[in-house]
């Protein structure tokens, strides 16, 4: 077993997103948590979050399983809300406005806050319409045939796809679906785009291709992934935020933030005990 | 490391006797048997019954079962051409009433409903109930609303009416599970694009249940097509000799011309009974099909 300072040093030194490192007050925030919390009943998921991201950054959250890390993404886009007894308690702002204020439509908070889920769920449609669906649904008419190759080419699976436009979806391969889901996500020109795990269910290979198209997109885009590989994290982001699940005098577990700061200092030198040991593989 | 131990003395007692063993043990072979039994039996008296029909009705499996009108006078050459016409003039109109409702009624309580509440619950036994009341139950109903109150009377849409309702909960039950059967993460997917939940229904989930949809209904139609009893009540009795022109013509149904032929003491109608018998069967069997093979070609790979 390794020391956790040669893994973090092996880390900061080979595979760390070497983009621009400003610090967070310099730049604008997208999303400003204040004190989140998230319930599925009466049960607290995760408890008393604040945390803000920055934009056209690619902000990791990383955390053992369970730790209500999913859960307070999907808070983002107000996914939680297709939730039987889901409630979010504190603020989460977007650009300044609370989404869970009363005026706020979820419909609205979704177009401009996309999101790539773990298992990718193209729908059971051709190549073509699963780009030009979220477009068509939000009431943009006319021809997509631009728009549909734009959005596969911005998420590099055009020259792949191009011949194929009419199959099916399902006839593409797990990283393929995943990067047309992506194609899909950008199709309605969201701001942000949150991603749960999107590489959980790929190969080291399509995994590479989409954390390449992940430094592509944040150029344009305000990234949130959740991913339980922190080497991952620590190649594609630009912060990062470590959560750990806590019981509390009830015995009750409840998600926590430990700690959230640029990736290369959370990886280099964790001011938290914990997040050293699960960041070195010493958890649990 | 007890577990260890015996795990490095197992080799030493492996030889190739100890791979011989006693085979099936006679208790699963008994199981085996009666299992198969109880499919033998079933098959067994379906087959009888294929076979008696086949046989008796076969002197008057001819085209003139298809062309010719039910007669009195002259068994040896009449047909059940009316009752046929009224089977598929009833069917379709059971199908044109009974599928929009029941794929609205799932729709509603499978996607937009709160699944909690009590009201859902309820409405959902009670669902569950309307499947098992028995189809002679519906036809009273059918007599005392639609052939009375409404003053329909003896017609097509009577008895479209009555059997629709029929069928309504298996198409609402069957409706609902091909809609369950379509994964969470396609709606998700699609709310996240920012569609509305009647877009994402109607838009996705849909279309991705229709083939489910579509067995379902299929199945159902046909169990309403070989219904006899409601029908009985319905006043579908009267002997017919023309074909339906409307819906709210006269008609009668080949389980209701079957009942009438058997009611007959002279071969000849008994012999044109088991004729149009194997007709219905045939009907039967392919829209059966025609559900499998819905079923098998849109095959989802989820």
């Amino acid at each position: 077993m390794s020391t956790p300072d040669e893994v973090t040093l092996k880390l900061s030194s080979s595979m760390l997103r070497h983009g621009s490192e400003l610090p967070l007050h310099a730049r604008e925030t997208v999303f400003s948590l204040d004190d989140v919390s998230v319930f599925y009943g009466d049960y607290e998921a995760i408890r008393n979050v604040t945390l803000p991201i920055g934009k056209n950054e690619i902000t990791a959250f990383i955390g053992p399983s369970g730790c209500g890390k999913s859960t307070l993404l999907r808070s983002f886009n107000r996914m939680n809300d297709l939730i039987p007894g889901a409630r979010v308690q504190g603020t989460v702002a977007y650009h300044g406005t609370d989404i869970y204020g009363p005026d706020v439509d979820p419909i609205e908070v979704r177009r401009r806050v996309g999101m790539v889920f773990q298992k990718p769920n193209v729908f059971p449609k051709s190549i073509y319409e699963n780009v030009a669906y979220g477009p068509k649904v939000n009431g943009i008419k006319g021809n997509y045939d631009d728009l549909v190759e734009e959005c596969l080419t911005r998420a590099a699976l055009w020259n792949e796809v191009k011949d194929d436009l009419k199959k099916s979806a399902y006839a593409l391969s797990g990283g393929q679906q995943q990067r047309l889901v992506i194609a899909r996500c950008i199709a309605v020109r969201p701001d942000v785009i949150l991603m749960d795990e999107p590489c959980a269910s790929l190969d080291p290979i399509a995994t590479a291709k989409i954390e390449d198209l992940m430094g592509e997109l944040a150029k344009d885009y305000t990234i949130v992934i959740v991913t339980h590989n922190m080497q991952q994290a620590a190649r594609v982001s630009d912060r990062t935020a470590f959560f750990t699940a806590e019981l509390d005098d009830n015995g009750i577990r409840h998600g926590r933030l430990v700690e959230f700061g640029p990736t290369r200092e959370l990886f280099s030198s964790p001011s938290d005990k914990r997040t050293e040991d699960y960041i070195s593989g010493r958890f649990g | 490391m007890s577990t260890r131990q015996s795990l490095e003395q197992q080799p030493q007692s492996f030889s190739p006797q100890s791979l011989s063993g006693k085979g099936t043990p006679l208790r699963d072979r008994i199981f085996m048997w009666a299992l198969f039994l109880a499919l033998a039996v079933g098959v067994f008296t379906l087959a009888v019954l294929l076979i008696y029909v086949t046989v008796k009705g076969w002197p008057r499996l001819d085209l003139r079962l298809i062309t010719n009108m039910p007669s009195v006078r002259d068994p040896e050459n009449a047909g059940a051409q009316s009752a046929l016409t009224g089977s598929i003039w009833v069917i379709t109109f059971t199908a044109l009433i009974a599928l929009p409702m029941g794929i609205m009624a799932a729709l509603y309580l499978e996607e937009f409903a709160r699944p909690s509440s009590k009201f859902q619950r309820f409405i959902e036994v009670n669902i569950q109930n309307l499947a098992a009341v028995p189809s002679i139950v519906y036809g009273i109903l059918g007599l005392a609303v639609f052939a009375r109150a409404l003053a329909l009377g003896q017609s097509v849409i009577t008895a479209s009416m009555t059997l629709a309702l029929l069928v309504l909960p298996v198409i609402i039950i069957s409706t609902r599970e091909a809609l369950r059967a379509v994964p969470r993460s396609i709606r998700d997917g699609s709310l996240a694009l920012g569609a509305t939940e009647w877009q994402t229904a109607y838009r996705q989930t849909l279309p991705a249940a229709v083939p489910g949809i579509a067995t379902g209904t299929i199945l159902a139609l046909s169990r309403a097509i070989g219904e006899a009893a409601p029908l009985l009540l319905l006043g579908a009795v009267s002997f017919i000799t023309f074909n339906p022109d409307g819906v709210l013509s006269n008609y009668t149904t080949m389980p209701i011309q079957i009942f009438n032929w058997t009611k007959e003491s002279r071969e000849e109608f008994q012999i044109l009974a088991a004729a149009t018998i194997v007709l219905l069967l045939v009907i039967l069997l392919a829209m059966n099909f025609i559900a499998i093979w819905i079923r098998n070609r849109t095959q989802k790979r989820w």
